[in-house]
């Protein structure tokens, strides 16, 4: 069975068929998906920028994180779940377009760039939480996030054209 | 309405929109820039209103936090309105008669008004910090406003 038949048989499921021609979920299923980028990336973005050590120099690394994560990670559980029935309905366009496998490409990234900082410099925080600048590696999670995340946007909003 | 319909009608024939639509990539880049836009001035949103509620930094006043965010959130709202504009512009007729389209501008409208009066005032002076309903009432303003700026551009695709 190859990927394409799988993306073919997961949009033809009844959920992935009654989403894609609904007249109201599919909307509102979209614009949540677009409007939650605010919460996830839309907060994500000021504690990368904090990690760059270019915004909020006065504020504690520790203190960004603790505020800002939560908020974050709820955004982010939004994103997955309509990201989710999103693809759920449309997978063969999906699976078509060059921009979804870069944008998921740079998810991989970005998760692996975020784990790594967590497993790594994060857990050292007490050395750095009122360092300015923050150590080198902190800066290059904070610009890669930023960087990547920009990417994925521009990725998730390209996949609706065919060039 | 109709009396703004010789102003749409010009902006369809300017050279901007012409330009757009002359192009297959034009509209997709300007799209993305927008939706950047977007995710920085709502996201600014929501940092704000979350303070404004006591819910996150409650170590820095508002009116600190809304120092460090200013340059955003005017670099990314004038973003908005220019990208906006090319968008609008190239496909005005369209526009025109689209529901979703003047409760966007409707919703802007309040929510640019509102942004250089009860929230510049709410976020230059310390007051809202000691006052949880002044606070609270600009902080659901602000969301209820911008995300209905939010809704209607998304929706001007779908009706």
């Amino acid at each position: 069975m190859s990927l394409l038949s799988i993306c073919q048989w997961i949009q033809d499921t009844p959920i992935g068929t009654g989403l894609r021609e609904s007249i109201w979920m599919f909307p509102i299923v979209e614009s949540t998906h677009v409007l939650a980028l605010s919460l996830s990336v839309g907060t994500l973005f000021w504690m990368d920028l904090r990690l760059t050590g270019t915004f909020m120099k006065k504020q504690p690394m520790s203190q960004v994180s603790r505020s800002v994560l939560p908020w974050t990670l709820i955004g982010f559980t939004i994103m997955t779940i309509t990201g989710i029935f999103l693809f759920w309905c449309q997978a063969v366009k999906a699976y078509n377009s060059i921009f979804f496998k870069m944008k998921i490409a740079m998810l991989v990234l970005a998760a692996v760039n975020a784990i790594a900082y967590h497993s790594t410099i994060y857990l050292k925080m007490d050395e750095w939480d009122k360092a300015m600048p923050p150590p080198a590696r902190a800066r290059f999670a904070g610009w890669a996030s930023i960087v990547l995340w920009i990417g994925i946007i521009i990725c998730g909003r390209t996949m609706a054209y065919n060039f | 309405m109709s009396y703004l319909f010789p102003f749409f009608k010009w902006c369809d024939g300017t050279w901007v929109a012409e330009t757009i639509r002359g192009s297959k990539y034009l509209f997709p880049i300007i799209e993305a820039i927008h939706l950047l836009g977007l995710t920085v001035l709502l996201g600014i949103m929501v940092i704000i209103s979350l303070r404004l509620f006591g819910f996150i930094l409650k170590h820095e006043s508002t009116r600190d936090l809304a120092t460090d965010l200013r340059p955003f959130t005017w670099t990314s709202i004038v973003t908005m309105l220019v990208t906006g504009f090319m968008l609008f512009a190239s496909e005005a007729l369209k526009c025109f008669d689209s529901p979703s389209f003047r409760f966007k501008m409707a919703c802007l409208f309040f929510a640019l008004i509102f942004q250089v009066t009860v929230y510049h005032k709410a976020t230059t002076s310390d007051k809202v910090d000691s006052s949880p309903g002044y606070a609270r009432i600009t902080a659901v303003l602000a969301l209820v406003l911008w995300f209905g700026v939010g809704v209607g551009g998304r929706a001007i695709g779908f009706l």
